[in-house]
């Protein structure tokens, strides 16, 4: 009897204990997601729209071992807890953002893939860790990216700052590594398993707009990830895990065919119904434009939306007008990346940045070289308007043939309405013939530089400020300053390149040649030689005989 | 190999017959030459032209274009518009159209500081737009050309080019399968204009410093991987000739000349090259006189160097680009004219297949000749004639070496023996190698004589062009006097160890130069080899002054009258002799003139390879024909008698 009662009270402790566990960990474990979609008429003949999809989970990244998650992708929380990281971005672009005309996006990619991540402090092998991280990274969406490894990756030391909470004084970019693969090409197969780290899918919800059979249809667009430690409240007494999903595209005027868009048009179906899960599903279209390029949306936007219209309201003739050119005014900062020279001895790799805004701009321009473009730090040279400018600092360290690439950072001050042109020399190398990929003659590929800077004012922003996690966070944030990251083009060239039909063309010599050579050889050194007498006949019984066999025939 | 080589065992079989018939041989190895030239025009020495490249897939889609409408409005305001601009660029309107179309338009300045005096600033402009591909990020271009011409200009005009240019602009802007930028671009000045532009793009200079400015560029789309320049004469033509002929000799990639006129036989249109349709004859001769006439035309453009279109400096960037020329007229009989609509379909065409490429140009052939428009002769083929001759040197020269060797050993014993030895020479290796290279001194000399000849005659405000021409032929004829200053001309062993450096380096410069250009290598090796096997040292007079004569006919300034007066007879066979000299001389003044300041532009290497290597050579042959030696045999019978 002692005995039942001292069990049935073990089990009801027991039961109380697990009834409070799953209580705190229900309390613990609070994850809000929100999907938006910002859809901004370009000043230039385009459109953009970005897919913003945020998850927040209420959980110390530090202490959670992700073996149970509700929203929150359990295979980035597994990555997460496996490789030590602290923050993880990831973005996955095809075309390339065109700050000149378009403004700035919500998130700056470069062109292919690139990947950053932070590592915690108490990594013991950074490399390794990213190493096996970007070989997961590959698996988890179709990428390359098991391409990077530490031969083309680099620790920038200014450029690529914590975006998440972090301890000021323990920065160190020893636990940074930052990679860019130009040459991977973005598709559906990337797209697919993006999508499927959300907790709808691609079933309900905005996700549902993302047809890639429309969205690669697009001048430019992108895929990202951005995981970070964020605040979970104000007072930011604990973490919380923020992960940020977001898809940009720009469509085309002339390839929609008309100027008038829905998002029929755009991504061949509407909304059918927001995703359950989601806290907050929202719309924003940016009307800023319609000054110059009028339109009216309909149905109003504080409706449910399912579809939007833009459509012309003026007569021809009016329509005319405002197909004239409207005033671009290009962003305050941007910036060109492109090589100089010819031949196949020595080139040079200029980058351009140029500063449309009336005070001074403090810029950082990181170059992250492949190793197969030896670069020399002598020739680096910085021109401002035709008069030399100095760095007001530099990072420098040089590469290693198939080990390392070279890092380049400089710190600028770019003076206003200024074109700033940074040059530096390279020499051209041949590469050992198993290292020239099958399609040797395309040319091999250095990444786009990055130049950072804060700008004082956010004419052209649209970017999230780096308190917020959502769209909806960046209307009315004014800051002290904005944060943008220009990426440049990404520039191929043409490396010494054999002509690999050659050894092709020997190959089936030198076949040919031992074949007829063998058989003669093999004739020779398998027969066996034996003397035979010569017999002395004379002419007329050689005759004889030959005459005799002729007839026994 | 060592049986040739061993000093001792010299008089084997080979050598021996050699030494007796080498001037046979030399002259049959030179002749075998020719002939095989010539041969290369028979059918069984060229072939057919075939794509080697599988990505082009030439033509395989359908023709889209449809612009021809557009094309034609925009002909008539560009022709409207050209008259209030005398002689300079429409580029505000052609900014606009640009720009309307949804392109991202730019202009260029350039300035050229005339390299012929001070002073004179002439300044140009291009205009371009830059289509931005949907499918990559502004890795790869290509270029479609056009070059303006204002109503002023000399040359045939360009507005309906620049009309289909902004068509299919128009056409190409919509369309989402661009996986290269495509930038069209509007030059100004003719040949002047692409080269600023294309220094600009590649932030290099190619020739002098401070002559052409080349200005900056605002916006451009990573590496050029084709270019095609479009010279449309009229809104209807009858036939389109292919222009390949680029500077220095380069030639574009033949898979590329074939695209184009792949592209032109699709849309029915008549095609030439050399302004020659593809003809087929019965008659093997006829055949013959047909591809031999126009392997002579292509030869006779490829070895001035000087680019017969636009296209021709792409080359040097590594740009494979070809010039398109439409013609009203036909040559052909029945064929019909067409209009936008196909001329845009060509260039869809066209551009679609570079569009499609993976890799850049590599497969198929840089070197060629084309003897009609559908077949080529190839590198490996026309190789050996040139070779065979330049080859007759090194058998000369051999002969020479062997000849050496043995008075050598034969003289050794009788050295010993004789009391004194003073009668055999030896060789004055010092100074030949100084002479030798005394007269490449000439050369740079000469080669950087009209820098300085400007200068010198802007002080004393002479007429530069004639001064320079005057200095050089003067500069030329005071080196003729050369001979005298030769220590060693009296010793026929060092006369003869010279010439053989001399044969030596003329072999050597021949075949190197037409490894870059073979038709001016061939055409040098023609002229100069059979002239510089005739040279050797010799007692006989009159076979001195004939040799002396014949060379004379070889410098490169007397060649240069010469081809001028014959293309002076051909162009103006009317005139009277003393007029066909003057305008012959006056023309030769102007080709030289023009070859130094293509140097100096445009980094033409004719004036200096023809400077620093021919002239110096030739000097050497100069030396050798002036040798006045006493025959051996002659001196030992002085002895004797003594």
């Amino acid at each position: 009897m002692m005995s039942k009662t001292y069990k049935m009270n073990k089990i009801i402790s027991c039961i109380f204990y697990l009834l409070i566990l799953t209580i705190k960990l229900a309390r613990t474990t609070s994850e809000t997601f929100t999907e938006e979609l910002l859809i901004k008429p370009l000043y230039s003949e385009q459109l953009y729209a970005h897919f913003q999809f945020t998850t927040k989970w209420d959980v110390d990244p530090s202490t959670e071992n992700f073996n149970h998650t509700r929203i929150f992708p359990r295979a980035l929380g597994e990555l997460l807890k496996r490789y030590n990281i602290q923050e993880l971005h990831v973005s996955l672009t095809g075309g390339l953002w065109r700050y000149e005309n378009w403004g700035y996006p919500v998130t700056d990619a470069a062109p292919g893939a690139e990947v950053w991540a932070w590592f915690k402090r108490d990594t013991p092998d950074v490399d390794q860790n990213w190493k096996r991280l970007a070989n997961s990274l590959s698996g988890l969406l179709c990428a390359s990216l098991n391409f990077v490894d530490s031969s083309n990756s680099i620790s920038p030391e200014f450029t690529f700052q914590p975006r998440g909470v972090t301890n000021l004084s323990s920065i160190n970019n020893k636990y940074l590594r930052y990679a860019s693969l130009p040459r991977e090409v973005v598709c559906t197969e990337n797209l697919t398993p993006w999508k499927k780290l959300l907790p709808c899918g691609s079933k309900s919800g905005l996700a549902s707009l993302l047809n890639s059979g429309y969205i690669h249809n697009t001048r430019y667009h992108s895929v990202a990830l951005h995981l970070r430690p964020v605040c979970r409240d104000d007072s930011c007494e604990s973490l919380a895990l923020e992960l940020q999903q977001s898809v940009s595209l720009v469509y085309d005027y002339l390839i929609l065919g008309s100027r008038n868009w829905s998002l029929r048009k755009l991504f061949g179906q509407g909304v059918a119904k927001s995703c359950p899960l989601a806290s907050r599903s929202e719309i924003f279209v940016d009307t800023t434009v319609s000054s110059t390029h009028s339109f009216e949306l309909n149905p109003p936007p504080d409706e449910v939306v399912t579809s939007i219209r833009g459509g012309h309201e003026s007569t021809f003739a009016k329509y005319k007008e405002s197909q004239s050119i409207a005033v671009l005014s290009p962003p305050p900062l941007h910036a060109n990346q492109y090589l100089t020279g010819y031949g196949q001895e020595r080139g040079g790799i200029v980058t351009k940045i140029f500063n449309n805004h009336w005070g001074n701009l403090d810029v950082v321009l990181l170059q992250n070289i492949p190793w197969y473009v030896p670069v020399y730090l002598h020739t680096l040279k910085v021109v401002t308007n035709g008069v030399e400018n100095n760095p007001v600092a530099l990072r420098y360290i040089p590469g290693r043939q198939r080990e390392r690439a070279y890092y380049l950072e400089v710190l600028l001050k770019l003076p206003p309405k200024s074109t700033t042109a940074v040059s530096i020399d390279f020499d051209y190398v041949f590469l050992k013939w198993q290292e020239y990929p099958p399609d040797a003659n395309h040319g091999f590929y250095i990444g786009s530089a990055v130049v950072s800077t804060n700008l004082p004012l956010a004419r052209n922003f649209t970017g999230l400020p780096q308190d917020g996690s959502t769209l909806a966070d960046s209307f009315n944030a004014s800051r002290s300053g904005y944060l943008v990251q220009v990426r440049t083009e990404i520039m191929v060239i043409t490396l010494p390149t054999p002509d690999f039909s050659m050894p092709y063309n020997v190959i089936c010599l030198a076949c040919t040649v031992v074949a007829l050579a063998f058989g003669p050889l093999h004739n020779i050194t398998t027969r066996r030689l034996t003397l035979k007498p010569k017999p002395s006949e004379k002419l007329f019984v050689k005759l004889k005989r030959g005459l005799t066999e002729f007839l026994q025939k | 190999m060592g049986l040739l080589t061993d000093p001792s065992s010299g008089q084997g079989k080979l050598v021996k017959s050699l030494l007796k018939y080498h001037p046979k041989i030399c002259a049959l190895v030179c002749l075998g030459g020719v002939i095989w030239f010539c041969a290369l025009a028979c059918p069984q020495m060229n072939a057919n032209t075939y794509f080697s490249e599988n990505a082009l897939l030439p033509g395989l889609v359908k023709s889209q274009f449809h612009e021809d409408r557009a094309a034609s409005t925009f002909h008539d305001e560009l022709v409207d518009e050209m008259k209030k601009y005398e002689d300079s660029l429409p580029y505000p309107w052609l900014l606009a159209k640009f720009k309307q179309l949804g392109l991202d338009a730019y202009v260029h300045n350039f300035t050229l500081y005339s390299p012929l005096g001070t002073g004179e600033k002439y300044s140009g402009q291009n205009v371009y737009g830059i289509l931005r591909a949907a499918r990559t990020s502004s890795t790869e271009a290509l270029v479609l050309s056009v070059p303006y011409r204002p109503p002023s200009s000399v040359h045939a005009p360009t507005t309906a080019s620049i009309a289909i240019m902004l068509a299919f602009a128009k056409f190409a802007n919509k369309e989402k399968y661009w996986a290269k930028d495509l930038i069209f671009l509007i030059t100004e000045h003719e040949q002047l204009g692409i080269q600023a532009w294309l220094e600009a793009y590649h932030g290099v200079t190619c020739g002098n410093d401070n002559v052409l400015d080349h200005g900056d560029l605002k916006g451009r789309a990573g590496a050029i991987q084709a270019a095609v320049n479009l010279e449309i004469h009229n809104t209807r033509i009858g036939q389109m000739d292919i222009k390949i002929e680029g500077l220095n000799g380069q030639l574009p990639n033949l898979d590329l000349v074939n695209l184009a006129l792949k592209m032109c036989t699709k849309e029915g249109l008549y095609h030439t090259f050399k302004n020659k349709g593809p003809e087929y004859h019965r008659d093997p001769i006829k055949e013959w006189k047909y591809h031999f006439r126009n392997l002579l035309a292509m030869a006779a453009t490829q070895a001035t160097g000087i680019p017969n279109g636009n296209h021709g400096l792409f080359h040097r960037f590594g740009i494979q680009a070809l010039t398109m020329e439409g013609f009203e007229q036909s040559k052909a009989r029945g064929s019909s004219k067409v209009g936008f609509l196909s001329i845009g379909r060509i260039i869809e065409g066209t551009f679609r297949s570079l569009n499609n490429l993976l890799e850049r140009f590599h497969q198929s052939f840089f070197f060629y000749l084309l003897s009609s428009p559908d077949r080529y002769v190839s590198i490996g083929l026309y190789m050996p004639s040139v070779c065979l001759i330049a080859g007759a040197l090194f058998i000369k020269s051999c002969a020479k070496w062997f000849k050496f060797q043995q008075d050598s050993s034969q003289e050794t014993p009788d050295e010993s023996q004789a009391s004194d030895g003073k009668d055999i020479e030896p060789v004055k290796v010092d100074k030949i190698i100084i002479v030798f290279l005394f007269t490449h001194f000439l050369g740079v000399v000469l080669m950087n004589s009209p820098q300085y000849i400007i200068e010198i005659s802007d002080h004393y405000n002479y007429n530069i062009q004639t001064s320079i021409f005057y200095t050089l032929i003067g500069l030329s004829v005071t080196f003729l006097l050369l001979p005298f200053m030769v220590p060693f001309r009296r010793c026929e062993r060092s006369v003869n160890a010279f010439s053989i450096l001399a044969m030596l380096e003329l072999g050597t410069a021949l075949i190197c130069t037409s490894m870059n250009n073979f038709s001016l290598g061939m055409f040098c090796a023609v002229m100069s080899v059979p002239l510089a096997l005739l040279i050797n040292p010799t007692t006989c007079r009159y076979y001195s002054v004939l040799q002396r004569m014949l060379w004379l006919l070889a410098h490169p300034l007397v060649v240069l009258v010469a081809v001028v007066l014959a293309n002076t007879y051909m162009m103006f066979p009317n005139e009277s002799f003393k007029e066909k000299v003057y305008r012959s001389l006056d023309a030769s003044q102007q080709a030289v003139i023009y070859s130094i300041v293509d140097s100096m532009i445009y980094g033409n290497w004719l004036f200096s390879v023809v400077t620093s290597i021919f002239i110096p050579n030739w000097l050497c042959f100069w030396c050798v024909a002036f040798s006045s030696t006493m025959p051996k045999n002659k001196v030992t019978d002085e002895k004797k008698r003594n």
